[in-house]
């Protein structure tokens, strides 16, 4: 494996992206966007449908509201924690906590979204915390808002073991609360030691059922997860185990680490491979010792067919979201060619095991320039383009099967079954470029 | 500061963007934080063309290295060698650029190869964050104007015309500007360029040859033929394309700018009016019942809201109960052109107020721009989304302006229009009545949000089958 840096200017989408994805994932929060016209003009654009996209516009109670700074006056101190309070009285219902999203250009009017939140905090009696947008990122990823959500969610989750409140009814109180529990009902520690808990950081709720089952077998107790409503996020302190599913939340593990939790630094649930050492160094972190290596071969071999179609296909990533490095070693190891892989940013230290992982062949080029791609992409003519929204049209356009990067975020790659459903989308792509290359038009 | 859930233009930085991907052979460079990259994802989504978005982003970067004045050298210089077939190079900022007070730079710029000449560094000095994407696109294509436009050695010695139409990602340029385009072959009028949607950056040089300027789109176009007016004497046609009387009154205009024989352009328009043009046709069919006594309400930019309010008023008869636009930078003009078929126009640029007015006047039909679809869908009145911005993208675009956009309308109308008027319209009898209560409770609802509220609300108790709205009915609503 060489790492390049190519220093350019890659095809990503702001991070506001991530806006209305993460209003519906967490119903019981509220988003507070404050910025400029720009600023809620790009969180608009980008929630609707996007080249190569399935995803659809997102219901219209499901774009936040904004707060729309005037660029020409510095804000008074409290004017923003009154709107905040009004945008929470405005959407119904008992919010559990406020995000303010606050962009770059809220700072640069002298805006405090920190100081705001907690007057607003004080105001509404509920948790109100300001995330922020731009980071200190060189090379921002498309997904780095949930990044910074989940490092706030980090810091609101509790760091001593709450009681045990009474069972909530079946369907109510969230995936993970249901499937806390499962793990200490088959298994009996006795004088093996009670595992330390476990809880998931990143993922969506098909993944991460699956991975608490894939857990509980071994004996761990996955607890919780995050991002999660409020009521149901874990206890992160001392003595848990964090496990990152997604590549690209750095840092919320470095804030998790920070209040002592053991953070796993391992293959990332994507692939086969990748998910079975996930579950075997998690459960080990847990203290629990497994051996996956029969599993894996299992799940495998049940997904042979995919696997015949996409056995020397040769894939690009252009990268955008951070999840190109895991999905590429997936890939590689289901006997694709990765060409290249495309990655704005890379967390070297986050993705340690995921780089060691890759195959000695596979080239990573950090903060690639757009245009060049598309001049590589042209060159080495790929099978398939896993393409950022930007890059989409113009390669589909230069006659390249292309699949959206984000719309394989939205699908799920993580565990086993995520596995499947990538291998499982792959193979629809070249079945239906091959019957649309049959006609005779 | 206040707090809103939709915007009808974006920042003037947009607008920039959108007129320098409209003109062939200009590249933008976008001055911008790394975080602020959306436009390469919106140009491919919208214009499904395959055609890369012709923008470099210069990224401000807050941490070490070069200067900042030096980035931005570095990065223009980089865009025009990048870009060999660029004859223009425009120099955008984004709103927190400006903010954090990114200058402009005067350079020159290198000899391309491509052409054999530098290209034109276009830079936009006037860009402050409080521009708006209209206003901000107008300017823009009048400093590519400027920069280019040269003064011709003669008019073109058949008449010609200059087509001002809407730039890209807007509501179905192209076709606006061919329908345009169509009609002054019948005439024998000549387009000698389509601006700024296809212009390339050699026909901006030769605008001052063209007999007169056709202003479809004067929102983007206003500046641009106000100093061709100026500066190379070339009068301009403004009446908004819409509707069989304005198309009309335009062919009249260059028929007489261009020294037609006025019976030749009289032919022209009876031979439209009785081929292509429906919306004639459409007025005269229905009966009155389907017209009289009905009330439309518009909202949009300009020329739309001003072409189809004399339109629906004067040809189809109408009654415009209000008309609005969000462009507040063109108000004084907005109101003095609606005054003359409406009492009630105003500026707006909340949808939260549009969409109180119309829960207000609850108009037979709405005209509007797809920020209006959800308060007409939750009221149950006709909607038509014919103003920019809009939402869809068809591929096969078809114009709402000239004779073959009048029987567009027709035929929109004809849908909207079809269920005869409610026998007691009285507009407050619309929705279920209310509770005291959820009376006192709705007045707590913060003002900006009270009437989308009222419409959940009442939508709800419909839903559940409640003649009236109780406070538990408002509750489920806004859950």
């Amino acid at each position: 494996m060489t790492i390049l840096n190519e220093s350019g200017t890659p095809d990503v989408v702001s991070p506001l992206w991530g806006l209305s994805p993460l209003a519906e994932r967490l119903p019981d929060a509220i988003f507070v966007l404050v910025g400029t016209r720009a600023d809620a003009y790009t969180a608009l654009s980008l929630c609707g449908p996007l080249p190569g996209s399935r995803q659809t516009r997102h219901a219209a109670g499901a774009v936040p509201p904004f707060v729309l700074l005037e660029p020409d006056s510095e804000p008074e101190g409290g004017a923003l924690a009154s709107r905040v309070v009004e945008a929470a009285a405005g959407s119904g219902g008992a919010p559990e906590v406020v995000l303010i999203v606050a962009c770059r250009s809220a700072g640069l009017l002298g805006v405090d979204a920190a100081f705001e939140a907690e007057l607003a905090e004080r105001r509404l009696g509920v948790p109100v915390r300001a995330v922020e947008t731009s980071g200190d990122a060189k090379n921002p990823l498309a997904t780095d808002l949930e990044d910074a959500v989940a490092q706030t969610l980090v810091g609101l989750s509790p760091r001593e073991a709450r009681a045990v409140e009474k069972e909530e009814p079946a369907g109510k109180g969230g995936l993970l609360n249901r499937l806390r529990g499962r793990a200490t009902g088959r298994a009996s520690f006795g004088d093996r030691g009670t595992p330390r808990p476990v809880v998931l950081l990143g993922g969506l709720e098909a993944s991460r059922e699956e991975l608490a089952d894939e857990l509980g077998r071994t004996g761990v107790e996955v607890v919780g997860g995050v991002p999660d409503s409020v009521r149901n996020l874990p206890e992160i302190g001392e003595g848990t185990v964090v496990a990152p599913v997604d590549p690209y939340l750095a840092r919320a593990a470095r804030a998790a680490e920070e209040r002592g939790a053991t953070v796993v630094r391992t293959l990332l649930p994507v692939g086969v491979d990748g998910t079975a050492r996930f579950v075997q160094d998690v459960a080990g972190a847990a203290g629990r010792v497994t051996g996956e290596a029969g599993r894996a071969r299992e799940v495998w071999s049940s997904m042979e067919y995919l696997r015949g179609r996409i056995r020397g296909k040769r894939v690009f990533f252009t990268g955008d979201t951070g999840l190109e490095v895991p999905l590429a070693r997936f890939l590689a190891n289901a006997g694709a060619v990765v060409v290249e892989v495309g990655t704005p940013r890379l967390e070297r230290r986050f993705l340690a095991a995921e780089l060691g992982a890759l195959g000695s062949d596979v080239d990573v080029v950090e903060s690639p320039e757009w245009r060049a791609q598309l001049g590589r992409v042209e060159e080495t003519r790929p099978d398939v383009v896993v393409a950022s929204p930007g890059l989409y049209a113009p390669l589909v356009a230069r006659g390249h099967l292309c699949r959206s990067s984000l719309d394989l975020l939205s699908l799920d790659p993580r565990g086993y079954e995520g596995a499947r459903r990538v291998l499982a989308l792959l193979a629809r792509t070249f079945e239906r470029a091959e019957e649309l290359d049959a006609l005779n038009l | 500061m206040r707090i809103s859930h939709g915007l009808y233009e974006g920042p003037g930085s947009h607008g920039v963007l959108r007129v320098a991907a409209s003109v062939e052979g200009a590249h933008a460079v976008l001055r911008a934080y790394p975080e602020e990259g959306y436009f390469a994802a919106l140009h491919g989504g919208r214009t499904r063309s395959g055609d890369p978005a012709p923008v470099t982003m210069s990224l401000v970067r807050d941490e070490g290295g070069g200067s900042r004045e030096g980035d931005v050298r570095r990065d223009l210089l980089a865009a025009a060698r990048g870009n060999p077939e660029a004859e223009a190079i425009v120099y955008a900022r984004s709103e927190a650029a400006l903010l954090s007070g990114e200058g402009v730079l005067e350079i020159g710029l290198p000899e391309s190869p491509a052409t054999g000449r530098p290209p034109a560094l276009v830079t936009c000095p006037w860009e402050t964050p409080l521009l708006g994407e209209i206003e901000a696109a107008d300017l823009a294509l009048a400093e590519l104007v400027k920069a280019h436009a040269k003064a011709p050695r003669g008019r073109s010695p058949a008449p010609s015309v200059n087509v001002f139409g809407p730039p890209l990602l807007g509501a179905n340029p192209e076709a606006e500007a061919r329908e345009m385009e169509r009609l002054m072959g019948l005439l024998g009028v000549e387009v000698n360029a389509r601006v700024p949607l296809g212009a390339s950056v050699g026909e901006l040089a030769r605008l001052p040859r063209a007999w007169a300027n056709v202003v479809l789109y004067r929102e983007v176009g206003d500046e641009a033929t106000l100093f061709l007016q100026d500066e190379f004497g070339m009068p301009r046609v403004t009446t908004p394309a819409l509707g069989s009387a304005g198309t009309g009154s335009i062919l009249r205009a260059v028929g007489e700018l261009c020294s037609l024989d006025p019976q030749r352009v009289q032919r022209a328009v009876w031979a439209e009016l009785a081929r292509t043009a429906k919306l004639p046709w459409y007025a005269r069919l229905a009966i009155p019942e389907t017209f009289r006594g009905r009330r439309v309400a518009l909202f949009g930019d300009f020329t739309y809201p001003l072409g189809l309010g004399y339109t629906l008023a004067r040809e189809v008869g109408l009654e415009v109960a209000w008309a609005g636009t969000y462009l507040v930078h063109l108000e004084k003009d907005f109101l003095f052109h609606a005054g003359t078929f409406t009492d009630d126009a105003f500026v707006a640029d909340d949808p939260d107020a549009v969409a109180a007015r119309v829960e207000e006047a609850a108009p037979d039909l709405l005209v509007g721009t797809h920020l209006e679809a959800e308060v007409a869908e939750s009221l149950g009145i006709p909607f038509l989304p014919l103003c920019p911005p809009v939402a869809e993208r068809p591929f096969v675009e078809r114009p709402l302006m000239g004779y073959a956009g009048s029987s567009v309308l027709a035929d929109a109308l004809e849908a909207a229009l079809r269920e005869p008027p409610p026998a007691q319209p009285p507009p407050k009898a619309r929705g279920p009545g209310w509770t005291e209560e959820a009376l006192e409770e709705l007045e707590e609802v913060p003002a900006f949000l009270r009437g989308r509220a009222r419409r959940l609300a009442e939508e709800r108790a419909r839903a559940v089958g409640s003649r009236e709205v109780t406070p538990e009915i408002l509750e489920e609503s806004r859950l």
